[in-house]
């Protein structure tokens, strides 16, 4: 009893697989049998597919950067020039009697410079600012709550002797407009970038359809199911849609990596996402968006000519 | 077997194809559909194939109203009925074998089945000798032989032909009509449209004479027109 149905479910399989061969052998001949329609599909959806990724990239890029800068929200106020010590202690001790900040802290310029030069690493630039320091003295402000930042900037922006206020707060709003503006731009050009890769993967594929239309025909008449004869045109499209993605996926990450080198030479403190953290979303936004491509389109090629 | 209620076709350019046709043919009947072109003798069997679907009316098929059938039932009627036409149909690039081979594949029919089934088919319309041959290297009757044997290869309780021997010289007329009458007394119930008069007067089997889309004979052992 139980190896006769272990016999019935290996010749199922075997059935399943055997099917399974002959669709993607199908599909492979078509896919070499059409070959310049093909190479055109595949570098038209590998394109959208580019611009897909490379959103992707900058937007992950933008929300890490607005994340780390607003974990470091601090209030700084730029004091006017020419200010004795005397008067800058009065100023100090006048924002510090402002509600809502902790801690005030003097930061004179020359300390200043010598942060910066920190951060930026060495360079020989920084040789010629020693003499000419252009950074003023300043006041770091930090707060009971960061999101009260843009009322006690407001407030401290009015005392004597204040030049200048800023708050990470600002780079943060304007982090954030940046990705959704990038968000939009990418969103209508993937809209547009797709439907012509959907065109044109529908026409190769279409030709493979025309090409076997009797096949189809017949297959219909003698009670083949729908998706029988959708199968090989389907993993057409899918293949189609695979070779495009990691054609884009290479692509994206030779630059990305290579780009990604050279910021952080030039810019180290930017706080950009490492190819582990990069790998994950890009190749499951490229990958899904090649798939959907070549099957959407495969199926909409063989759909006039199925009447059932 | 088969059977026509009061059925109207029109197609979308206004035709009116078939008006209020009724019809019934019982298992193993084997019925002649005469007339001139264009008097709805193919649609007749394309609404039994669910080729196309009535505008009124409703057609049965071994019991079942195919009329209302939902499209994902429609492989399934395919397969309990045989369809031959006038041009064949067959793939060039396939030998015979795998011309019929095909029809049993598609269908998901077990692979260690085939290969008897098929030889069995060829049998009965007399190729079994040509399994090989590719079907542009034969005549035209063996080649409707080849679409007969497809049709049948899955045993179905009904078969439809239309014009199937209206390509053909009268020599391979004739070698069509002994196959589809050894199917016939096999139990099949064979429907075929035909222009052909001499092979309808000779056989003397039901004809059922449609004018402008309505039955206007139906007559056991009928000739293929009545003279006045």
């Amino acid at each position: 009893m139980r190896s006769m149905r272990s016999t019935g479910f290996r010749r199922r399989t075997q059935r399943v697989l055997e099917q399974g061969t002959s669709f993607v052998a199908d599909a492979s001949a078509s896919f070499r049998r059409n070959g310049l329609m093909t190479a055109a599909a595949v570098t038209t959806i590998m394109v959208a597919l580019l611009v897909v990724g490379a959103a992707v990239l900058i937007g992950l890029n933008l929300g890490n950067i607005a994340e780390v800068v607003e974990g470091q929200v601090q209030v700084v106020a730029f004091l006017r020039d020419g200010l004795t010590s005397v008067e800058a202690e009065k100023v100090r001790t006048a924002v510090g009697a402002v509600p809502g900040v902790e801690e005030v802290e003097f930061v004179g310029r020359g300390e200043a410079l010598q942060r910066l030069q920190q951060q930026m690493g060495e360079h020989a630039a920084f040789a010629d600012l020693a003499s000419t320091n252009p950074l003023p003295d300043s006041l770091e402000v930090q707060l009971t709550d960061p999101r009260s930042a843009p009322v006690v900037a407001s407030v401290v922006a009015r005392q004597p002797g204040v030049a200048e206020v800023t708050y990470g707060g600002e780079v943060v709003d304007r982090l954030i407009a940046l990705t959704r503006g990038l968000r939009g731009v990418a969103a209508l050009l993937t809209v547009f970038l797709t439907s012509v890769a959907l065109i044109v993967v529908v026409n190769t594929i279409r030709l493979t359809v025309i090409a076997r239309r009797q096949e189809i025909e017949i297959m219909q008449l003698v009670g083949a199911t729908p998706w029988f004869v959708r199968w090989p045109f389907l993993i057409e499209g899918l293949f189609q849609g695979a070779a495009a993605a990691v054609a884009a996926v290479v692509v994206l990450g030779t630059v990305y990596l290579v780009g990604m080198l050279r910021l952080q030479v030039t810019m180290p403190f930017l706080p950009l996402a490492g190819p582990a953290d990069a790998a994950l979303p890009l190749l499951g936004s490229v990958l899904m968006g090649g798939f959907c491509v070549g099957a959407a389109g495969s199926l909409l090629a063989i759909r006039r000519f199925l009447t059932s | 077997m088969v059977q026509f209620q009061d059925v109207t076709k029109g197609y979308p350019n206004g035709v009116l194809a078939l008006r209020r046709v009724s019809l019934r043919v019982d298992p193993g009947e084997f019925v002649f559909v005469v007339g001139p072109t264009g008097t709805g003798k193919s649609t007749l069997l394309k609404l039994l194939y669910r080729e196309e679907s009535p505008t009124e009316g409703r057609v049965f098929v071994a019991g079942r109203d195919v009329s209302a059938l939902p499209h994902r039932a429609i492989p399934e009627l395919r397969r309990g009925l045989g369809v031959v036409f006038q041009d064949f149909k067959l793939l060039p690039s396939r030998t015979v074998f795998e011309n019929i081979a095909f029809a049993l594949r598609v269908i998901g029919a077990p692979p260690q089945e085939i290969r008897s089934r098929v030889i069995r088919a060829l049998d009965l319309v007399g190729l079994a000798h040509r399994p090989d041959a590719m079907p542009g290297h034969l005549s035209g009757g063996e080649q409707q032989r080849i679409s007969i044997a497809r049709a049948i290869v899955n045993d179905p309780p009904l078969l439809l032909a239309d014009e199937p021997t209206g390509n053909l010289d009268p020599n391979s007329s004739w070698e069509i009509m002994q196959v589809l009458s050894r199917i016939n007394l096999r139990g099949t119930t064979v429907i075929m449209t035909t222009h052909n008069k001499m092979i309808v007067d000779i056989l003397r089997r039901r004809v059922v004479q449609l004018a402008a889309g309505r039955v206007v004979r139906d007559q056991s052992r009928g000739l293929y027109a009545v003279d006045a």
